[in-house]
């Protein structure tokens, strides 16, 4: 391998990226954007969702329940149904997500301990925000169920706690709050770092376009050199990524990095390579840019999203799809970013999803090298 | 001592699926030759100097250039060839200078070699005022040039190059064959394949493609004097006319027109000049000028390929 070759290929593809706009702009500016997008409309707490309370015990008991209900942010009172056909108007018309219907035997139920005579329905066409109205309806009425129990437990004079045998108490590590931000950015990072194996993909396609594979084929560059001489400068374009994106994460997030950082430079580069390995697969078969730009979202993207499990537990997939996770870089770079962000384990640790990145990128650049030809035709 | 079989064809044979695009061809082109490949679009040009730059497949047969066995020593061969892409094919968003030096490098030009080499080339060019310009920015005839002196920063002793004047304007296509010229004389063996039949007139030999094949390949002397018969030029007030006129006469082979002029292809220009004269002037036509003149390049090949269209 010449090093002046690969040098050569090298310069010329980091004037490309700073001088022509749109692949600095997906090279360099769209990860750090779509993380931002994504962030935000992943890391969404819902709030204020509109129901509605159809009363039929009007007990003082009930009126507390209502008050107790709506007393936080996440569940607005929207009206006070007078009937069952005023409750089905809302939930046609859109207005309200949930309502609650109070039966006549509420008040009378709960004191005798017979449970709550409730009943929830949920706009169906948006199982999220429903989900979450059950969700806190439910905690809210069994905390208001406790709270009246208790109230007669001690009346009669029994102490409170006799009656917990069981003291359950719930720790999350490194996540305390549970905050869904501070584990969404280290797992988008390994998809928005998918962009620059889109401009490997693309850089050899556009070569196509514009005839000047045929000028290049025709000097005595060697295989690997072209191919190596594409894909560094893509990797130090993403490396750049890898610095802009956690900076972004701590200041603006919040999101803590406790690992160390020149151990994650280390890391992203070997992810990179292994990514980047999957571009240039691509780049080698598809001869048009826009042919290489839908494979690349067919084979790079889609896969990134739903089989690394960033969203989806890999444990959760089919048998199939989790061997195919086990050979996309994505998998193992989730694993590491997630690693190194929140409990700050090392290399140390890692080092078996290391190993696999390296595997995986000498297999797909060695595919790319085997499959591309110096030939025009 | 020169290298008589510089560049040696044999038995040629490319094939693009059902498509044969080159058909077993023979040719060989000594060192130092200025070589003009002619022929139709589609006839084969290109594929033939792709192929000779190692750039396709060889289906059957053999090339040797320079030494080399081009199927064996693909990349070995790549060094001592020029070779120049019909299209535009050097990077928009590179400057002059930086196209320059990228091939330079490409093709292990010593940086101390290219620092030499590269005014000489930017002059020759005519490109020494566009240095630090993005080569998307130049014109027409200055990107052929840019083009041309990438290919020749490594000095190779064979030029390959693929219709390099097309879409020129005739200023800058003298100004190119007055590079070609300089190089021949230097002594590289150049094969330059064109549409332009007066280009092919400066080569020292021309090879006719067509269909595949090189149907013709002599002197330009030797390929117009290969017109069987003679041309006869008539001028008269109303050409259309005349053409419907002289057509239907015996020992009339072909008739091209030129603007007002017609190029009357005979057996014999003695035997028919006279009746032609006649006929026209029977018919109430006035003859501006009506005289024997040398086939052109343009005539003889048009002459050629209608002879094999009949023959086929």
């Amino acid at each position: 391998m010449s090093i002046r070759h690969l040098w050569a290929v090298i310069r010329k593809e980091l004037q490309h990226i700073l001088r022509d706009r749109g692949t600095f702009l997906l090279v360099l500016v769209t990860p750090t954007l779509v993380l931002l997008l994504m962030t935000y409309s992943l890391a969404v707490e819902i709030q204020h969702v509109p129901i509605a309370l159809l009363d039929y015990d009007q007990s003082a008991t009930s009126r507390e329940f209502i008050y107790q209900i709506t007393a936080g942010d996440d569940l607005d009172l929207y009206q006070n149904a007078a009937s069952m056909e005023e409750v089905e108007d809302l939930l046609i018309k859109g207005k309200i997500k949930a309502a609650i219907i109070i039966g006549p035997e509420f008040s009378s139920d709960l004191l005798a301990m017979r449970g709550l005579s409730l009943q929830i329905i949920i706009d169906g066409t948006e199982p999220e925000t429903g989900g979450f109205a059950v969700d806190h309806i439910g905690w809210r009425a069994e905390a208001f169920a406790n709270e009246v129990l208790a109230e007669q437990i001690l009346a009669s004079g029994i102490s409170l706690d006799s009656l917990e045998p069981i003291d359950l108490r719930i720790r999350s590590w490194y996540n305390p709050s549970l905050e869904p931000r501070v584990d969404i950015v280290p797992g988008l990072l390994s998809i928005v770092l998918g962009f620059p194996a889109f401009s490997v993909a693309l850089t050899l396609a556009r070569e196509h376009e514009h005839s000047t594979m045929e000028q290049l084929l025709a000097t005595p560059i060697s295989r690997i050199e072209l191919l190596l001489g594409k894909m560094i400068p893509y990797i130090l374009a993403g490396l750049v990524n890898v610095i802009v994106i956690p900076i972004i994460a701590m200041a603006w997030f919040n999101v803590p990095f406790n690992g160390n950082f020149i151990e994650f430079l280390l890391l992203s580069t070997l992810f990179l390579f292994a990514e980047l390995s999957m571009g240039m697969i691509i780049g080698v078969f598809m001869k048009s840019q826009s042919a290489a730009l839908a494979l690349s979202f067919l084979v790079v993207l889609f896969p990134g999203f739903f089989l690394t499990g960033i969203f989806f537990p890999i444990a959760a997939l089919p048998e199939m799809a989790r061997m195919e996770s086990m050979f996309l870089p994505g998998t193992h770079y989730a694993i590491i970013t997630r690693g190194v962000f929140l409990p700050g384990i090392g290399i140390d640790t890692l080092w078996p999803y290391a190993i696999m990145l390296v595997i995986l990128g000498l297999a797909f650049t060695g595919t790319a090298a085997l499959f591309f030809k110096k030939k025009l035709a | 001592m020169t290298n008589k079989e510089f560049i040696q064809i044999t038995d040629l044979t490319r094939v693009f699926k059902d498509n044969i695009a080159l058909d077993s061809i023979n040719l060989t082109i000594q060192e130092g030759e200025l070589f003009g490949l002619v022929g139709p679009d589609g006839a084969g040009k290109t594929t033939l100097l792709r192929t000779l730059a190692g750039l396709l497949g060889i289906t059957n047969g053999e090339v040797r250039q320079a030494g080399y066995e081009l199927h064996k020593s693909t990349e070995a061969v790549k060094s001592e060839i020029g070779y120049m892409a019909q299209e535009f094919s050097l990077y928009g968003k590179l400057s002059v200078l930086e196209n320059l030096r990228f091939f330079g490098e490409m093709y292990d030009v010593p940086a101390q070699i290219q620092k030499e080499r590269i005014p000489g080339l930017l002059s020759f060019a005519q490109l020494t005022d566009f240095t630090d310009r993005r080569a998307a920015k130049l014109s027409g005839g200055m990107k052929k040039k840019l083009a041309l002196a990438c290919t020749l920063l490594h000095q190779p002793p064979i030029l390959l190059l693929d219709e390099p004047t097309t879409g020129v304007d005739p200023v800058s296509r003298r100004e190119f064959w007055t590079i070609l010229n300089d190089l021949h004389l230097e002594g590289t063996t150049i094969i330059v394949s064109t549409p332009y039949m007066d280009e092919a007139d400066r080569c020292s030999r021309v090879g006719l493609i067509y269909q595949g094949k090189i149907v013709e390949c002599d002197s330009p002397e030797k390929i117009r004097g290969k017109v069987d018969g003679e041309f006869i030029k008539v001028v008269t007030h109303d050409w259309q006319k005349a053409r419907e006129i002289i057509q239907p006469l015996k020992g009339i082979l072909e008739i091209q027109t030129y603007g007002e002029a017609l190029h009357i292809l005979v057996d014999s220009a003695a035997k028919h000049i006279g009746r032609i004269r006649k006929t026209l002037k029977r018919n109430e036509l006035d003859i501006t000028e009506i005289r024997i003149v040398k086939p052109r390049m343009e005539e003889a090949f048009i002459s050629l390929i209608r002879k094999i269209d009949q023959a086929n």
